[in-house]
C-alpha cells in the first residue's frame, strides 16, 4: 500500500483555514448585535430596511438584463465562430478577457467620456450599465459556450441541419440552444453572482444597486453589512450549486451522448 | 438529359487545388461511388453537391436545375455523414421528423411519415430513444431514415460506414443499397474502401489528386482499371514496366521474359516503348497441361495464408509478382525456394494508360 503522505492534508489545512476564518468570523461577528448574545437581531434589520428590498431587485433586474443580453450576444458568436472562422478563436477570446486586463474603472471613465457628449449620450439610460455588466460577463459567458460548443460537432450538426431544410433561426434554436444548456446555464449563473456582487459600475453611473448599497451602509452601521455580506456569500454559493446540480444531471447524458 | 449534371466543376481552396475539371452525370436512381485516398476530393465534390462548398467553376445541375449557387437548406437532398450527426437533444423520432417540422407539415403527417421511416430501417420500437441509447449501426440508420423522410430527390453518403466495425459494416451497407434500390432514389457514396465502392455501386468513379481517374462500373474498374493508380487502388494488382517487343504480336518483354498481351494498346505501341503492364494475382496458376500462353519460369518467395484464398510471391524475371490461388484442401503448396512454372492468359495483361 501507498505510504500515507500528510502533507497535502496540512496544505488544504491551512487553505480552508485562510478561505473559512474570515467568513466564520464575519458570520460570528453578524450574530452579536445584541450584546452577549447570538441573534439574527442584525438580520432582521438589515431586511426591514426598505432600500435593501430596492437596492437588491434592482440589482436582480441589472442581473437578468445582462444574462439575456449577454447570451444573446455570446452564443450566436461564439457559434459563429466555431463554425466559420475557427481561426478567430483565439483573437476572439482575446477580446474577451478585457475585463481582467481592464479595470472596471477605467472601462467606466471610458464609457462616461465616450457617451457622455453628443453624437451618443447614453448618461442617465441603464444600457450603458448593462453594457458594462455584458463585458465584465463576457470571459464567464464566452468560455462556458464555447467548452459546450466543443463537445458537440458544430460543424456537422449544422450541416445535418441545413440539409434538412432549416435556416439560421431554427438551427439557433432548436439544435444549437438545446445542446447548450449546461453550458449556456453555467455561464449565466457566474455572470448572475458577479452581477449581484459588483460595485464599480453602479456607483460610478450612480444606478441602485447591491454593491453601492452594501457600501453605503457599510460606512454608516457595524452589524447589518456583516449579515448582508454573509448572504451576498450564500447567494453566491446557491448560483454555484445550482450550477454543479445541473451539470452533473445532464453531464453523463452528454458524456455518453458523445459516442 | 441525365439527373444530375456535374459539369467542369472545379474547387480551389486558396491555391491548394482540391477537385479539378470534375465531370460527372448520375441517372435517375442511380448509385454512384467516389472512390479514393483521403484528400483526393471526393469529399469536397459530395460537399459541392450538397451545396456546403460553392464550385470555383464549373456548374452543378439537378434535374435540370442549375443549384450550383443554391444554399444547402433548398437543394432537396439528403445528407448521411460519417459521425453521423443526430442532433443529441431530440429522440429517434425527433430527429427523423425534424425536416418535416421545419417544414411546417401537420403532426398527423409527420408521425406518419417517422413510423413508416422506421419501419423502413427496422427500428419500430425505438421512436422514444435518444441518439446516446443507441449503437453506432443503429445511430446511421436513424440518421439515413432522418435524410430520406423528406423524400428529397437525391441522397448524398459522405463515408457512413467509416466510424462502423466490420460486420456491421457488411450488413449495413447491404441495407443501404437495399433501401435506395427499393425506393429508386439517386444516390451519391463517398468513401475510401474499395470493397464498399464495388459491392454496393451501379457506377465508381475512382479519384486521385482532385481528378478523375476512371469511372465505370465495379466490374469495368476492377478487371480493366485504365491508370496504375485504378489499378493499384483497387484490388491488389501486380505491375511491372516492360519493353514493347512485338506490337503486331503483342509481345512485351522484361528480364528476359516474354509475355503475350491481347491488349489493344500494345499494338498502337512501337517496338522498344516503355509501357507498364499489370495482371491480378488471382490470373496467375501454376502449369497444369496444355497452357501455352504466357508460361514463365518463377522461383517462390513466400507464402500468405489468408483464409479462402492463398497468396504466394514469386519472382519472375527480377520482378515480384503476386499469385492468388482458392484455398482447397487438395492444393498442393510449393516450397519456397521451388522453381516452377506459372501461367496466364493473354487477357489478364493488361496495359495502363500512364
Amino acid at each position: 500500500m501507498k505510504k500515507f503522505n500528510i502533507w497535502p492534508w496540512i496544505i488544504l489545512l491551512i487553505g480552508m483555514v485562510y478561505f473559512f476564518l474570515p467568513l466564520i468570523a464575519t458570520f460570528e461577528f453578524s450574530l452579536k448585535m445584541i450584546k452577549d448574545r447570538y441573534t439574527f437581531e442584525a438580520y432582521r434589520v438589515a431586511f426591514t430596511d426598505s432600500k435593501f428590498f430596492l437596492n437588491f431587485g434592482y440589482s436582480v433586474l441589472w442581473a437578468v438584463l445582462t444574462m439575456i443580453c449577454s447570451t444573446l450576444l455570446v452564443v450566436p458568436t461564439a457559434y459563429w465562430v466555431h463554425w466559420k472562422m475557427p481561426n478567430a478563436r483565439p483573437y476572439v477570446e482575446f477580446v474577451t478577457l478585457m475585463p481582467f486586463v481592464v479595470p472596471a474603472v477605467t472601462l467606466t471613465y471610458g464609457l462616461l467620456s465616450l457617451y457622455g457628449s453628443p453624437p451618443i449620450v447614453l448618461i442617465g439610460s441603464p444600457i450603458l450599465l448593462i453594457a458594462g455588466y455584458i463585458v465584465l460577463s463576457l470571459p464567464y459567458m464566452f468560455r462556458a459556450v464555447d467548452t459546450g460548443l466543443r463537445a458537440i460537432d458544430v460543424r456537422t450538426l449544422t450541416e445535418a441541419a441545413l440539409s434538412l431544410g432549416a435556416g439560421w433561426g431554427t438551427i439557433l434554436t432548436q439544435v444549437i440552444f438545446p445542446n447548450l444548456r449546461v453550458a449556456i446555464l453555467s455561464g449565466i449563473f457566474l455572470t448572475f453572482a458577479i452581477v449581484m456582487g459588483e460595485f464599480t459600475f453602479a456607483s460610478l453611473l450612480s444606478w441602485p444597486a447591491f454593491g453601492p448599497y452594501l457600501e453605503e451602509i457599510g460606512s454608516m452601521r457595524a452589524y447589518t453589512p456583516q449579515a448582508l455580506s454573509v448572504v451576498s456569500f450564500m447567494l453566491t454559493w446557491i448560483s454555484i450549486g445550482l450550477l454543479q446540480l445541473i451539470g452533473r444531471g445532464r453531464g453523463q447524458e452528454q458524456v455518453a451522448g458523445a459516442h | 438529359m441525365a439527373f444530375l449534371e456535374i459539369n467542369n466543376v472545379s474547387k480551389k481552396f486558396g491555391t491548394t487545388e482540391a477537385v479539378s475539371d470534375f465531370n460527372l452525370h448520375v441517372e435517375k436512381g442511380e448509385l454512384v461511388s467516389f472512390l479514393g485516398p483521403s484528400g483526393c476530393g471526393k469529399t469536397t465534390t459530395l460537399r459541392m453537391v450538397a451545396g456546403f462548398e460553392v464550385p470555383t467553376g464549373g456548374r452543378i445541375v439537378m434535374d435540370g436545375r442549375d443549384i450550383t449557387d443554391l444554399p444547402p437548406n433548398q437543394r432537396d437532398v439528403g445528407m448521411v455523414f460519417q459521425s453521423y450527426a443526430l442532433f443529441p437533444n431530440m429522440t429517434v423520432a425527433g430527429n427523423i421528423g425534424f425536416g418535416l417540422k421545419v417544414m411546417k407539415k401537420p403532426a398527423e403527417e409527420i408521425n406518419q411519415r417517422v413510423s413508416e421511416m422506421l419501419e423502413l430501417i427496422n427500428m419500430p420500437k425505438y421512436a422514444e430513444r435518444f441518439p446516446y441509447q443507441l449503437s453506432g449501426g443503429q445511430q446511421q440508420r436513424v440518421a439515413l431514415a432522418r435524410a430520406l423522410a423528406l423524400r428529397p430527390e437525391m441522397l448524398l453518403l459522405d463515408e457512413p460506414l467509416s466510424a462502423l466495425d466490420a460486420k456491421i459494416r457488411v450488413s449495413l451497407r447491404a441495407e443501404i443499397r437495399s433501401i435506395q434500390q427499393k425506393l429508386g432514389i439517386t444516390a451519391i457514396y463517398v468513401t475510401h474502401d474499395q470493397e464498399e465502392a464495388l459491392s454496393l455501386s451501379d457506377r465508381v468513379v475512382v479519384m486521385n489528386t482532385g481528378r478523375m481517374e476512371q469511372v465505370g462500373t465495379p466490374f469495368e474498374i476492377y478487371n480493366f482499371p485504365t491508370t496504375s493508380f485504378v489499378a493499384n487502388f483497387v484490388g491488389t494488382l501486380n505491375t511491372a514496366e516492360v519493353e514493347v517487343t512485338d506490337p503486331a504480336g503483342g509481345l512485351v518483354g522484361m528480364d528476359g521474359v516474354q509475355f503475350v498481351s491481347s491488349d489493344e494498346h500494345v499494338k498502337s505501341r512501337r517496338k522498344g516503348d516503355k509501357v507498364r503492364i499489370s495482371i491480378r494475382p488471382e490470373r496467375f496458376s501454376f502449369v497444369t497441361e496444355g497452357e501455352k500462353e504466357n508460361v514463365v519460369d518463377c522461383r517462390i518467395e513466400n507464402i500468405t495464408f489468408l483464409g479462402s484464398v492463398v497468396r504466394i510471391q514469386m519472382t519472375i524475371g527480377n520482378q515480384k509478382f503476386n499469385m492468388d490461388t482458392f484455398n482447397r484442401p487438395s492444393l498442393a503448396l510449393p516450397e519456397i525456394g521451388d522453381q516452377r512454372q506459372v501461367t496466364c492468359s493473354s487477357k489478364a495483361v493488361l496495359v495502363l494508360k500512364d
